[in-house]
């Protein structure tokens, strides 16, 4: 009987299991609890805690400045927390960032296949040819072809940001962290990464978080949302509650105003 | 009344002026303390043999090749330059037979590495720190280490050594040439023969000095790479973060030089 590397109980007694065509599956999430972060003694993350389950996504909204991508950052590692606990199962964590961050001096196959190549884990795992046909599944995934050889500045921002996707989910993480993945595209292209966020999360049946300021983003790829201001949480529900506009706080983001308890400088 | 004096203080001149060395010298000892820990990471990854030779290879072509032609000609010109102003002399106040002496423990002990090393600082050393910096700058780095890849590894191994590899072969090719144009110069000027320079060549150059020399060019080597990787690797902000980043790691590059010369020429010429 092993531990689950979640809570580490049983796995007889452990909730974080759940059999799955007889096959124990360890549930593959993220907690966050109480998290606090300072920079120059100002709290950039206040007390901030939520939860997501294997393949949930949850979305972190909010004005900019408010703390969203620092709580991915702090997620990943990029960055270390002043306190609280994060909690994530065993396992990748892949972050897709804001402007796709794309190794520029590597191809699109290089960059894809970076982490195969050169992990220390993985590094000689896999032979050229299985690189190749690793690199065209993934991008097979995010619906790309024949452009492996192409670098990054031949593409256009949306054509990065889905091969950003690709080299994300190349180690078969648990959980994805998206940056502003609309971030500069135009609205078509904004819907197609959103597709694709969807169809990542039924494919990898992965944990997703995704920091955005718009609402197609939200209604479309989440299953539930936290907002924040100040670094602190001000919303948690499901789209359709913050639809609702039932929170002042809500309200204000929804309907776009410059009226209402957030304040940004002029 | 304590807070008002406070308020008065921190406005005063005093104030500013101590502030000022303070922060300049946090933030001395901080890039300081950056380098050195970034070279014990990379010399830790090093000595491991975690080293992905393909990449070092390619550094190298970058490092040696590209960089050839340009120390080439500053190293060659240098030694036009001085023996442009000494042969004449030496030949006018009986010192002819010592010209080539002159020249080559010249160029061998201190021009041929410290110029190679200046050249290899302004186009290889601000090369790496404004690529790294870019790196960083637009979450590169990042985005490395979240896919699990250790950044000393992966930027710093290939590039240190590449330095350490190449320089010590730059050295030997731009002495070569710097010899050789002080003969040529020392002709031209003086109407010195070259049999005379190159026999009095040999008079005073010992294994020492050619050891020490290429002893140099390793060193600088390391040393530029290394600190132009972390001065880089620390880059903070957009463009302007790659600018102060590139500025840092030329600035740091040629102090350091400067000191490695003097630690050389200390230990084994005092």
């Amino acid at each position: 009987m092993g531990i689950c590397c979640h809570c580490n109980m049983g796995y007889d007694i452990c909730d974080d299991i759940f059999l799955l065509d007889g096959i124990i599956r360890i549930v593959m999430s993220i907690e966050v609890k109480n998290l606090i972060k300072t920079f120059d003694e100002k709290k950039v993350i206040d007390d901030i805690s939520f939860k997501v389950e294997d393949g949930e996504t949850l979305a972190i909204v909010g004005f900019s400045g408010s703390g969203k991508s620092t709580v991915l950052k702090l997620i990943c590692g990029l960055i270390e927390k002043d306190s609280g606990e994060i909690i994530t199962s065993e396992g990748d964590i892949a972050m897709v960032f804001q402007y796709s961050a794309l190794f520029d001096s590597l191809n699109v196959a290089e960059n894809i296949a970076f982490a195969l190549r050169e992990r220390k884990d993985l590094r000689k795992k896999y032979t050229e040819k299985e690189l190749a046909q690793i690199v065209s599944s993934k991008l097979s995934l995010v619906g790309l072809k024949g452009i492996e050889n192409k670098f990054p500045s031949e593409l256009s921002g949306g054509m990065q940001k889905r091969v950003s996707f690709a080299r994300a989910i190349v180690t078969e993480p648990n959980t994805i962290l998206y940056d502003e993945p609309t971030a500069g595209l135009d609205p078509i292209s904004s819907t197609l990464i959103e597709d694709y966020i969807v169809r990542l999360k039924e494919e990898t049946h992965a944990a997703s978080i995704v920091v955005t300021h718009q609402m197609s983003t939200i209604t479309r790829t989440a299953d539930k949302v936290l907002m924040l201001y100040e670094g602190k949480s001000v919303f948690e529900g499901t789209p359709q509650e913050l639809l609702r506009m039932e929170n002042e706080y809500t309200r204000q983001f929804v309907t776009a105003s410059l009226e209402g308890p957030m304040k940004i400088m002029a | 009344m304590i807070t008002a004096l406070k308020k008065y203080y921190k406005q005063s001149a005093t104030y500013k002026i101590f502030s000022g060395m303070f922060n300049d010298s946090y933030e001395f000892s901080e890039t300081l303390g950056n380098i050195v820990i970034k070279g014990l990471q990379t010399l830790k990854f090093i000595l491991k043999g975690e080293i992905e030779w393909k990449e070092v290879m390619a550094q190298c072509h970058r490092f040696g090749i590209t960089s050839l032609p340009i120390t080439l000609s500053i190293v060659g010109m240098t030694s036009v330059i001085v023996a442009s102003q000494v042969a004449l002399e030496m030949v006018k106040q009986g010192g002819g037979n010592f010209i080539g002496l002159l020249m080559t423990m010249l160029i061998v002990r201190e021009v041929g590495a410290v110029m190679s090393g200046f050249a290899i600082i302004s186009m290889i050393g601000s090369s790496i720190a404004s690529e790294i910096a870019t790196m960083r700058v637009t979450s590169q780095i990042d985005a490395i280490s979240v896919l699990n890849v250790n950044p000393v590894r992966y930027l710093f191994v290939p590039r240190v050594l590449s330095g350490i590899f190449m320089m010590p072969i730059i050295v030997i090719i731009a002495s070569t040439v710097g010899v050789i144009a002080g003969a040529v110069t020392s002709n031209l000027s003086a109407g010195l023969g070259y049999r005379t320079f190159f026999d009095s060549m040999w008079l005073g150059i010992y294994m020492k000095d050619l050891s020490v020399s290429l002893l140099k060019g390793v060193v600088f080597g390391g040393t530029i790479a290394l600190i132009s990787c972390t001065t880089g690797f620390y880059a903070t902000g957009g463009a302007k973060g790659v600018g102060i980043a590139t500025t840092k790691a030329v600035v740091w590059a040629f102090v350091a030089i400067v000191i490695w010369d003097m630690i050389f020429a200390m230990t084994f010429f005092f």
